[in-house]
Formats: structure tokens, C-alpha cells, sequence
């Protein structure tokens, strides 16, 4: 089991070395304007394959690159309904404060809990490798948070009945 | 008109290439028997850069890719006998079977993911993931193509 989950995270690092080539490209079709081309995706040659890295039937994570923008889509294991509940909450509580993280995007890519959206800016005020190293970190993170998050759910449920359930 | 004409050509050589499935399939059937998964593996890849196209092609040889890449157990033991002008290819299909999502199609490719970046660098992932449709394209080869003819004398004589 922990295995896999170490080479699923080897995996999308690799992946994400060898895909976040980034340069600066101002947009083709109006002048002036510099958009990040994985989110328009009005030109095919500037797009390179999209690439989905399943660990299993439930975790999966999207990679799309372009030229100048690059962008990573998470799926997180949700085994039960609480724990669908709580990731819901918990990654809308993170995209919604999207400012202070830079490389967040606000609302998840449709079918996928949270993305993040990476361009050539941010390749050039921050450093590659820790950016990869964040994201691998954050994929770690959320399940562990996930877990505390359902067992104080549970253990706050539990005080809470054998408080009430006292008086009877 | 150029994408047109290729594709009617392409269609003839589908079923051809589909014939040519239907026989490594059974030739790769017969290497598992006996016990030579690496030599299954090879014949499966053989052949499948010519492939871009047909949606379907594709699809069929992937089945066989499957078939040979679930009978391998020793992932070092392949690596130290397989050719590498395989890795590209290789990698292709190994992210092709991370986007089915079936847990042990997903368990193996990942497992022979990992070693084949050590093999064989990131260049290899991110060939894999420049190759899309538009350069095979036979227009925009034939536009690089001139391009290069038109401009290679005029740099060579600068050059001298």
C-alpha cells in the first residue's frame, strides 16, 4: 500500500521534471495579451498530450502542459461519505484563499477536486524544484489531514453521545 | 487536401495493420508459453511507431501491449535485455495504461515507470509527451521541410 503511494508520487515528480519547460509566449491571435494557453487552448502546437496518472479506480491526477503554462488536477481517495464531506470542505477552504498559495486555481478542473495552475512567471520568481517538491508534499499532506480531520470528527461524535446519553 | 488524401490511404493500411495485430498477437500468446516475456514484450512494441492515426490500430495494439506488460515480473531483467529505441515507445504505452485506472494495470506500470526514467532520463517522458498529432501532420512537415530547403544554402554560404 505504501508502496504504491511511493510510486505513484515518483511517477507524477518525474512526470512534472520533465513538464514544467515553461517560457514566456505572448498570446498569437490579440496583441498585447499574454494568457496562459493550457486554460484557452486555441492552438493545437502549442499544446503538448495531456497525461492522466491513476494510482487506482479513485485517486487519479490530470497533467495538461502548453507553452507557457502548465496544469495539475488532483483526485483524492474518498473512501466513505464523511470523508467526501470533509475533503469537499477542506479543498474549497484551500481554493477559495487561492491568492495566498499563487500556484492554486480557484475552482477545480470538472471531474477533479482541486488544481493548480503553474505559468512561466511563477517558474521565474520561484524556484522549479520546490515547486515540484510542493506539490508532491501537498499530495502527501491531504491525505493524512483528511484522515485527522474524519478520527476528531469521530472522536468529538463519540464525547458528544456518551455526554448526552449520561443523563439517561 | 493533403490531410484528405492520406487519410483515404491510411484507411487501406488500417486493415492491414490490424491483420499484421491479429498475427503478433498470436506469436506473443506463444512466447508467454514459453516463458519469455521480454521477447513478448519486444515483438508488441514492434512495429506500433508507424501507428499515429487510426484510432483503432491503436487501440488493438495496445490490447497486445497489455497482454505482454502484465506477464512481466522482473522488471530489471527486461531493462537489461531490451533494446533502447524501445523506451520511447515503451513509455507511450505505460501512459496509456496509467489513464485506464484498473488497479493492477496502474500497479505494474508504475512500477516499470519509475526504472524506466532511471534508464532512461526525463527526455523520454517528455518525448512522449511532445508527440501529439499536429507533427505528423503532413502539411506542417512538408512547411518545415521547405522551410529548410529554402533557408539551409543561404546559411551554408554565409558560413562559408
Amino acid at each position: 500500500m505504501a508502496s504504491t503511494l511511493r510510486l505513484y508520487l515518483t511517477c507524477i515528480r518525474n512526470t512534472l521534471e520533465a513538464a514544467m519547460c515553461l517560457q514566456n509566449f505572448p498570446c498569437q491571435e490579440v496583441e498585447r495579451h499574454n494568457k496562459p494557453e493550457v486554460e484557452l487552448k486555441t492552438s493545437p502546437e502549442l499544446l503538448l498530450n495531456p497525461v492522466l496518472i491513476c494510482r487506482n479506480e479513485a485517486e487519479k491526477c490530470l497533467i495538461e502542459t502548453s507553452i507557457n503554462s502548465l496544469r495539475i488536477s488532483l483526485k483524492v481517495k474518498q473512501a466513505d461519505e464523511l470523508e467526501n464531506i470533509l475533503a469537499k470542505k477542506f479543498l474549497r477552504f484551500l481554493s477559495m484563499r487561492a491568492e495566498a498559495f499563487q500556484v492554486l486555481r480557484r475552482k477545480p478542473v470538472q471531474g477533479y477536486d482541486i488544481s493548480f495552475l503553474i505559468t512561466n512567471y511563477h517558474c521565474e520568481e520561484l524556484q522549479k524544484q520546490k515547486l515540484i517538491d510542493f506539490i508532491v508534499q501537498f499530495m502527501e499532506d491531504i491525505d493524512k489531514e483528511i484522515s485527522e480531520l474524519k478520527m476528531s470528527v469521530s472522536t468529538r461524535g463519540r464525547l458528544v453521545a456518551t455526554e448526552f446519553l449520561k443523563q439517561f | 487536401m493533403m490531410a484528405g488524401a492520406e487519410k483515404f490511404v491510411e484507411a487501406d493500411n488500417a486493415e492491414a495493420i490490424i491483420t499484421r495485430i491479429e498475427h503478433k498477437s498470436r506469436k506473443i500468446e506463444s512466447l508467454l508459453k514459453q516463458n519469455k516475456p521480454v521477447e513478448a514484450l519486444k515483438t508488441a512494441l514492434e512495429g506500433s511507431s508507424h501507428m499515429i492515426r487510426d484510432e483503432r490500430c491503436k487501440s488493438a495494439n495496445w490490447i497486445v501491449v497489455h497482454r505482454a506488460l502484465m506477464a512481466i515480473k522482473d522488471v530489471e531483467g527486461m531493462f537489461s535485455s531490451l533494446d533502447p529505441e524501445y523506451y520511447d515507445i515503451l513509455m507511450k504505452y505505460l501512459y496509456r495504461g496509467l489513464s485506464t485506472g484498473d488497479r493492477p494495470t496502474c500497479d505494474q506500470c508504475l512500477r516499470i515507470h519509475e526504472k524506466l526514467t532511471e534508464r532512461a532520463g526525463l527526455g523520454c517522458i517528455l518525448r512522449s509527451l511532445a508527440d501529439t498529432l499536429f507533427f505528423h501532420d503532413s502539411y506542417f512537415q512538408i512547411r518545415v521541410a521547405v522551410t529548410w530547403v529554402i533557408w539551409s544554402p543561404i546559411w551554408l554560404f554565409y558560413l562559408g
